[in-house]
């Protein structure tokens, strides 16, 4: 399930979009006839991304290491991780893959939140 | 000048060659955390066994000052000797030595010593630690370089080649090692890099450590350069010395047999819950590997690098078997380009050494997405495709859980020569997962029902079983047999038994082309 917020006539819609087929190819067909929506949707994952904080100078992200969903973060800003720890859980592949840290530290900022869209190499949590 | 004085002066010449560069400088290398030459080849080789080749030998440039510049052994202590009573040859840079660096008749000395092994079929293992190329001897030392590569090259596949890491390997000296079949690197002390933080500075602006840039960590978990990492030089020697147990001395000799005290015919009930009953949940292949193989002889190989696949050497009843195995703890076991290259290039090793390859597949797929695309993943996808094709050892694969689509024939399926396919009755082999492939099939009666969402789950589930099972494959014979998990090491073992008289002849050409 995802959310997006639409925007008609100034008004703001909260829409859930489940997505039915797993191939993303097929999106498009079902989308084409509702353009408007469509395309109102497409800059909102960027916007999501975007609204975590960026990663502060110095500090070292944990990224993923594969395209996929963000199914939990497990640590909030603040917290202390040693190298191993379990910082979040990305579905990809059709499995819950579990991401964990590669240092110590303090987590400075949560860079992809639970629902968010993550391609290779973004980062999940930085650690300064 | 009557014998006696010559005997005390053969002494003297002996005895000033294995002071190496002095006092001071051992000092030093010894504050830096680091053994001389001759300390390493003595916790190498079994005691009193070590026969030096080339004590001798001098330098004969006289550019610069270097025909004032004494370079007792040449910077290099070269030799032959036994570890647990079989024979290896070694070299060891010294770095008292005008900083170990190789010029001409040091690359000669390696030289000799690479050749005789080749000759009596004996691992060559090289210590390096050396400031690189000896400047003053120009081209002649680039010479000394290339000629050792072309040996290293020539070796391969006929003797093991095994390089440790113990100081600076910088520039072309590193290329040396890379040919090679295994690097050992020490933590802090040693760095490998074609070129250093200085020149990466003024070239491109970039700042870093040499220790960020090249060093254990960077290899062992980046670059993939790395085979082994070891906390010093004691535990680096210590783990060479047990991986040269698990390997014959060259491409004619069977593998080392080493008295199992694991029963062979020991069931594991743990391997029976091991795979969740989630599709979705991973599971550490690690266990699996450890309850399979004889107690305790799992030997992991470049266990920091693409940790999506597991590599290594063991034992099962007794012989040396080498293990490929999906990981679905890291990156849900898919095939990247780093993971196909890793189990591609550990194939043909264990090919060129006569060493049976058991592989374990749980796989995905190969992992979709730009970046491997763009990263050439058909390329080196290809590579293990290629790799287990071209293998003639006995191949004996277990499939654990998933094997879909191009990943599940690039491990090690019967279609590229695989002599015995198990699979567990949790096993999913088909084109792909249940839930793409009911996506594609069914798209239009997903698509034209009144509830699609539900349609999808009852066609997922229909694709699910029909072909989520590992019997679609076992009736076409692809299977060879479906185990009882618990019995996998057993079943293992017999099949390598039957496979010990194994011979497959190929047609005779130069060599193939591996899409490298």
């Amino acid at each position: 399930m995802r959310k997006f917020n639409i925007t008609v006539n100034g008004t703001t819609y909260e829409v859930d979009v489940e997505e039915i087929g797993g191939v993303s190819t097929a999106a498009p067909a079902y989308q084409a006839p509702v353009a408007a929506p469509a395309a109102a949707a497409a800059p909102a994952p960027e916007a999501r991304k975007a609204a975590p904080a960026a990663t502060p100078a110095g500090a070292s992200t944990i990224d993923a290491p594969m395209p996929g969903t963000i199914v939990s973060v497990k640590v909030n800003v603040g917290d202390t991780v040693k190298s191993g720890d379990l910082v979040a859980v990305l579905e990809a592949m059709k499995m819950e893959n579990e991401i964990f840290s590669n240092v110590d530290g303090k987590v400075v900022a949560v860079n992809a939140a639970a629902g968010a869209s993550v391609n290779t190499g973004d980062a999940i949590v930085s650690i300064g | 000048m009557g014998t006696v004085d010559k005997l005390n002066d053969l002494q003297l010449r002996r005895a000033a060659v294995e002071a190496g560069g002095g006092e001071a400088k051992i000092k030093k290398q010894h504050d830096a955390g680091k053994k001389t030459a001759r300390e390493r080849i003595a916790a190498l080789l079994d005691a009193g066994s070590f026969v030096e080749v080339d004590a001798f030998v001098e330098h004969r440039s006289n550019e610069f000052n270097m025909a004032e510049t004494k370079a007792p052994g040449e910077g290099v202590v070269t030799g032959y000797g036994t570890v647990d009573g079989r024979l290896v040859f070694v070299y060891s840079q010294d770095f008292t030595v005008i900083g170990g660096s190789l010029g001409e008749m040091h690359a000669k000395k390696i030289c000799k010593v690479m050749d005789m092994a080749v000759k009596m079929g004996a691992p060559i293992i090289g210590m390096n630690d050396s400031g690189g190329a000896r400047i003053q001897e120009g081209i002649a030392a680039l010479s000394g370089f290339g000629e050792i590569f072309k040996r290293n090259t020539l070796a391969s596949g006929v003797v093991p080649q095994i390089s440790a890491i113990m100081g600076p390997c910088a520039g072309g000296a590193v290329y040396s090692p890379a040919i090679t079949d295994f690097v050992f690197m020490v933590e802090k002390t040693s760095q490998m890099f074609i070129t250093g933080p200085a020149v990466i500075k003024s070239v491109t602006g970039e700042d870093v450590t040499s220790e960020e840039l090249g060093g254990a960590a960077a290899h062992a978990e980046k670059s993939g350069v790395a085979h082994f990492t070891a906390k010093d030089e004691e535990e680096c020697i210590e783990k060479i010395k047990k991986l040269i147990s698990y390997l014959p001395s060259n491409n004619l000799e069977d593998v080392p047999f080493e008295m199992p005290q694991d029963p062979i015919n020991r069931l594991s009930e743990k391997l029976t819950t091991i795979v969740p009953d989630e599709p979705n949940k991973a599971y550490d292949v690690k266990e699996v590997i450890a309850e399979v193989v004889d107690g305790g002889s799992f030997m992991e190989i470049q266990s920091g690098f693409a940790k999506n696949i597991v590599i290594g050497l063991a034992r099962m009843n007794g012989s040396t078997v080498g293990i490929v195995a999906n990981q679905p703890n890291v990156m849900a076991g898919a095939l990247n380009v780093d993971a196909s290259d890793k189990a591609a290039r550990f194939v043909r090793f264990c090919d060129s050494f006569n060493i049976p390859i058991v592989t374990f597949t749980d796989v995905p797929g190969y992992l979709p997405g730009v970046h491997e695309e763009h990263g050439g993943i058909i390329r080196h996808g290809a590579k293990l495709l290629y790799a287990y094709s071209e293998a003639t050892v006995p191949m004996i694969n277990v499939i654990l859980r998933k094997a879909y689509g191009g990943a599940y024939i690039a491990m090690s399926s019967k279609h590229l020569g695989a002599d015995a396919v198990f699979a567990w009755p949790t096993a999913e082999i088909a084109v792909m997962g249940p839930e793409g492939a009911a996506n594609i099939i069914f798209k239009n009666e997903i698509a034209e029902s009144s509830d699609p969402i539900t349609t999808r789950s009852e066609k997922i589930q229909e694709y699910r079983d029909k072909f989520a099972n590992p019997f679609e494959a076992a009736k076409l014979g692809f299977v060879d047999d479906v185990i009882e998990p618990d019995s996998t090491r057993p079943r293992i073992i017999a099949a390598l038994e039957m496979l010990a008289s194994k011979r497959e002849t190929r047609m005779s050409k130069k060599h193939g082309n591996i899409p490298v």
